[in-house]
């Protein structure tokens, strides 16, 4: 048998394999591609600039814990008349809130949210996944996946590793450990919303970064400050209603609640989580269908 | 009436104010139809509309007698390798044509043999588990033919498949296109080189400024390519021996030394392809990397039909 004969041969082997398995489905389109990015992504340049971000709480708990350690820091201190001692529990409670869901998270999903399509698009790799038989909203999930997996796994290690560095002065870490669990949902959840608000961005506007940077640092700081419904519109009002709950319950958190005094105001965790929901379920479904008809035209 | 496998009606595609492909109409049955015609004249367009990757600014484009914007599904028998040199460059040969071909509906074993299929039909086998960010340019345009092949679609839209290919890479490569057209696939290939697409077929679409300049007999073409001098940009390392060798070619016109580079003028290119293919694979001269040819001949050829 010759050369060419062989090939077609074998590509009728290939036809029938592909006839035989058929178009895969929405979710298995979206798995594949899951698969084929996440390498891509969490080896990427990004991911440097994702674990400098990270590593940032924990180089200040560590800080924190030596300051502790040697007695340089005084952390007990007097709060109308009343003696009070800031715990390693609300420590962490507290950077959970500051430096995680306000900072890390949301400037996570502002720098890999919005590159989900764009990075194809500047690579002028995107062609090679659209010109195959699975709809462009399952490319855009499957990105999404392992953009969720990316961040969860570089984040995630970094709160446990502050929970330990920090809970352990003058708190315990047995006590303290289902409250962390509580945190570590409550940041995976974050990274979720925040990351599917960011692809959205990334599949509408034509500068999806600058878009995302101004929503982090603007819309939402001032959101969750002016009085009245445009609260309602940001993702930290409901991610705030979640925190409390995630903080652990001790003498020291009166002054956490005085720190954080917007969440006497916060509506019931299931009114949270529900807003949570629809939000990221209405803003997924919002960028496929934005990248599913948008026409790319990658420069030359 | 047999539907087209490609069916281009009315198509017109603005950029904004500038116009890419205007008011073009063409049916593409079987066989090989190349798509000539110089840079910036519209072939990457009309290739890109075509595998539906850019939606009509007006007229239709139907790929196996549906419109192909928006319909995924007829791209399980559709292969495109385009013009643009991007990969996932940390990935193996083998890992990116079976992750595409997976994409393409394969299920992980079926995958993987025919992503190993298609590279060794690209002659890739032996640097399959090789990063493509270490491949040459040749490699790199085989390995982009590769995830086109690999599902085996009967459709096939090559885009400059042969840009920057060595000589043996090149005939290689032509060679392979014309047994896929021979199997019964329907293949599109756009090239600025007339030499190129004239190995591959006589069946030509001549494209300039975005319009459809002449479909048919590439003969006529060939008559009028002949009145200009043809040059070759020849990257090699041992250029100024290269450069002997051309010296006893009486077809060569002028040569110029560039670093790493000679360029060539000729009278009769045919015989020149043909004879530097015998060069690179006698090896008498060392190593050629690239064999490319700038446009300009094609451009005074077209800028003589619109003429016309």
């Amino acid at each position: 048998m010759n050369e060419g004969a062989q090939e077609s041969v074998d590509g009728q082997d290939a036809h029938a394999a592909r006839n035989r398995v058929g178009r895969p489905g929405f979710l298995t389109s979206s798995v594949r591609v899951f698969d084929f990015t996440l390498s891509e992504m969490l080896w990427s340049r990004r991911t440097i600039f994702m674990a400098l971000v990270a590593g940032g709480p924990v180089a200040l708990a560590l800080l924190l814990r030596a300051f502790a350690s040697f007695a340089w820091l005084d952390f007990e201190g007097r709060v109308d008349g009343s003696s009070l001692e800031v715990t390693g529990p609300a420590i962490f409670g507290l950077m959970i809130w500051a430096f995680y869901l306000r900072f890390t998270v949301p400037v996570l999903g502002v720098f890999y949210g919005t590159a989900l399509i764009a990075d194809e698009v500047e690579d002028k790799t995107l062609t090679y996944l659209f010109t195959r038989p699975i709809s462009r909203g399952a490319v855009l999930f499957g990105k999404y996946l392992a953009y969720l997996v990316c961040t969860n796994l570089v984040v995630l290690p970094s709160v446990v590793l502050v929970f330990f560095i920090v809970v352990p002065m003058s708190g315990n870490i047995g006590a303290s450990f289902p409250s962390l669990v509580v945190d570590l949902g409550l940041l995976g959840l974050g990274i979720a919303v925040y990351g599917s608000i960011f692809a959205l961005i990334g599949a509408w506007f034509k500068h999806p970064l600058l878009t995302g940077l101004v929503f982090v640092f603007g819309w939402e700081p001032i959101g969750t400050v002016v009085p009245g419904y445009m609260k309602n519109l940001t993702v930290a009002y409901y991610l705030q209603g979640l925190v409390p709950h995630a903080m652990p319950q001790d003498g020291s958190m009166g002054m956490v609640r005085t720190v954080l005094q917007a969440f006497q105001a916060a509506p019931s965790i299931s009114f949270n989580l529900f807003w949570l929901s629809v939000i990221l379920v209405v803003t997924l479904l919002g960028a496929t269908r934005i990248v599913a008809n948008k026409e790319y035209v990658l420069e030359q | 009436m047999k539907t087209p496998v490609v069916s281009v009606q009315a198509v017109s595609k603005w950029y904004g104010q500038v116009i890419g492909l205007n008011d073009v109409t063409v049916d593409i049955s079987s066989g090989i139809i190349g798509l000539l015609g110089p840079n910036g004249a519209g072939k990457s367009t009309f290739m890109k509309l075509v595998a539906g990757q850019l939606k009509p600014s007006k007229g239709t484009v139907n790929v196996f007698g549906q419109p192909i914007w928006g319909n995924s599904m007829a791209y399980a028998d559709m292969g495109y390798a385009p013009d643009q040199d991007a990969f996932y460059e940390r990935m193996t040969g083998l890992e990116w044509v079976t992750a595409l071909a997976r994409l393409s509906g394969l299920d992980e074993s079926a995958a993987t043999k025919a992503a190993a299929r298609a590279l060794s039909s690209v002659a890739l086998s032996d640097v399959s588990g090789k990063r493509i960010g270490a491949y040459s340019k040749g490699m790199r345009q085989r390995v982009k033919l590769a995830q086109a092949l690999a599902h085996d679609p009967r459709l096939l839209l090559l885009d400059e498949p042969l840009a920057g290919m060595d000589p043996i890479g090149r005939r290689r490569t032509i060679k392979l296109i014309r047994e896929w057209a021979q199997a019964g696939k329907t293949i599109v290939v756009s090239s600025h080189v007339l030499h190129e697409i004239e190995l591959l077929t006589p069946n030509i679409l001549l494209i300039n400024n975005g319009r459809i300049l002449a479909e048919g007999n590439v003969h006529r073409i060939r008559e009028l390519i002949d009145q200009h001098p043809h040059r070759v940009h020849v990257r090699a390392a041992a250029p100024r021996v290269v450069a002997q060798a051309f010296l006893e070619y009486p077809h060569v016109i002028s040569l110029e030394l560039e670093e790493g580079a000679v360029v060539v003028e000729t009278s009769r290119p045919d015989e020149f392809y043909t004879q530097l293919t015998d060069l690179a694979a006698s090896g008498s001269v060392g190593l050629i990397d690239e064999v490319t040819s700038p446009d300009d001949n094609l451009q005074a050829v077209f800028e003589y039909l619109v003429e016309q």
